[in-house]
């Protein structure tokens, strides 16, 4: 019998269609008689989406532009 | 200025590196460098990652007429930088371990049951648009982003942002699609976790 608990270890994968058959039904009854976990399911959703239309970044450690010259000379002097 | 991942562009782009053209170089740094980076922390750790980077920045660029177009730019570029992370570190060294500290939800909120005993309300504001209006949020969660172990960012960038396939990620991350799995959803319960504690102030 699925539990709240399954659903929120199970949510990446239930989101990403990524589970059996079998277990992907018993999360979807589960979803049905149970609105926390639907709430919970859909602000895992609007986690992602949100993540991705802000794209953090890793801590930059190097001067970008600085790299891009350097790699751009190494081609003048390849040539 | 994104680059659009079809064919045509990066050819010309291709080619425009191939003939030096200093806004190519600065176009594909600043939209690739990023991953780059954290594909290296991701295998190699912090210290050695910008040296790794710039490496395979270097072995690309002298490779670039090889570029046959049978992947995106990006997963060539992210292959490359994933090799040369791999054979820096040593593999009986490498342990992939998702000992990270990472805390499930507590099972406070559960009953011996497994039934959630708080009540879970919908978020008030749900879209990206609306989270994103408030500042503070979007620093806290680049901040929570940035706090990750590198592996689970690693995951969610190459995943839910750059839109990777799982066998991709798992290949250049060198990690089973099992581990990979993990590594996501950490990586999102964390971030859900910065965004819901806004949601309660």
């Amino acid at each position: 019998m699925i539990q709240c608990k399954d659903l929120t270890e199970e949510a990446s994968d239930y989101l990403d269609g990524d589970l059996p058959l079998r277990k992907r039904i018993g999360l979807f009854f589960h979803l049905l008689i149970c609105r926390c976990c639907r709430n919970y399911l859909q602000q895992i959703r609007s986690t992602i989406k949100t993540v991705k239309v802000l794209q953090p970044k890793e801590k930059q450690t190097i001067d970008t532009h600085a790299l891009a010259q350097k790699l751009h000379s190494l081609t003048c002097k390849h040539d | 200025m994104k680059i659009n991942s079809n064919n045509i562009d990066e050819k010309a782009l291709i080619a425009n590196l191939i003939n030096g053209d200093e806004k190519a170089f600065e176009l594909v740094v600043s939209n690739y460098h990023n991953l780059m980076i954290s594909v290296a922390r991701a295998i190699v750790g912090e210290a050695f990652a910008d040296e790794v980077v710039q490496d395979a920045w270097i072995s690309a660029i002298k490779a670039l007429s090889n570029f046959e177009g049978r992947s995106s730019l990006k997963t060539w570029l992210l292959h490359i930088v994933s090799n040369g992370a791999k054979s820096r570190v040593r593999r009986e060294n490498r342990m992939i371990s998702l000992d990270d500290g990472w805390q499930s939800i507590s099972s406070d909120h559960f009953d011996n049951t497994g039934h959630r005993l708080d009540d879970v309300v919908a978020w008030e504001e749900a879209t990206p648009e609306a989270l994103l209006a408030n500042e503070q949020l979007q620093a806290a969660i680049e901040e929570t982003f940035q706090k990750l172990p590198p592996l689970q960012r690693a995951a969610l960038t190459m995943y839910d942002m750059e839109g990777l396939k799982m066998e991709e990620v798992c290949n250049i991350l060198d990690i089973s699609a099992s581990n990979a799995r993990v590594l996501l959803h950490r990586a999102r319960t964390g971030l859900h976790q910065c965004i819901d504690k806004f949601q309660d102030n």
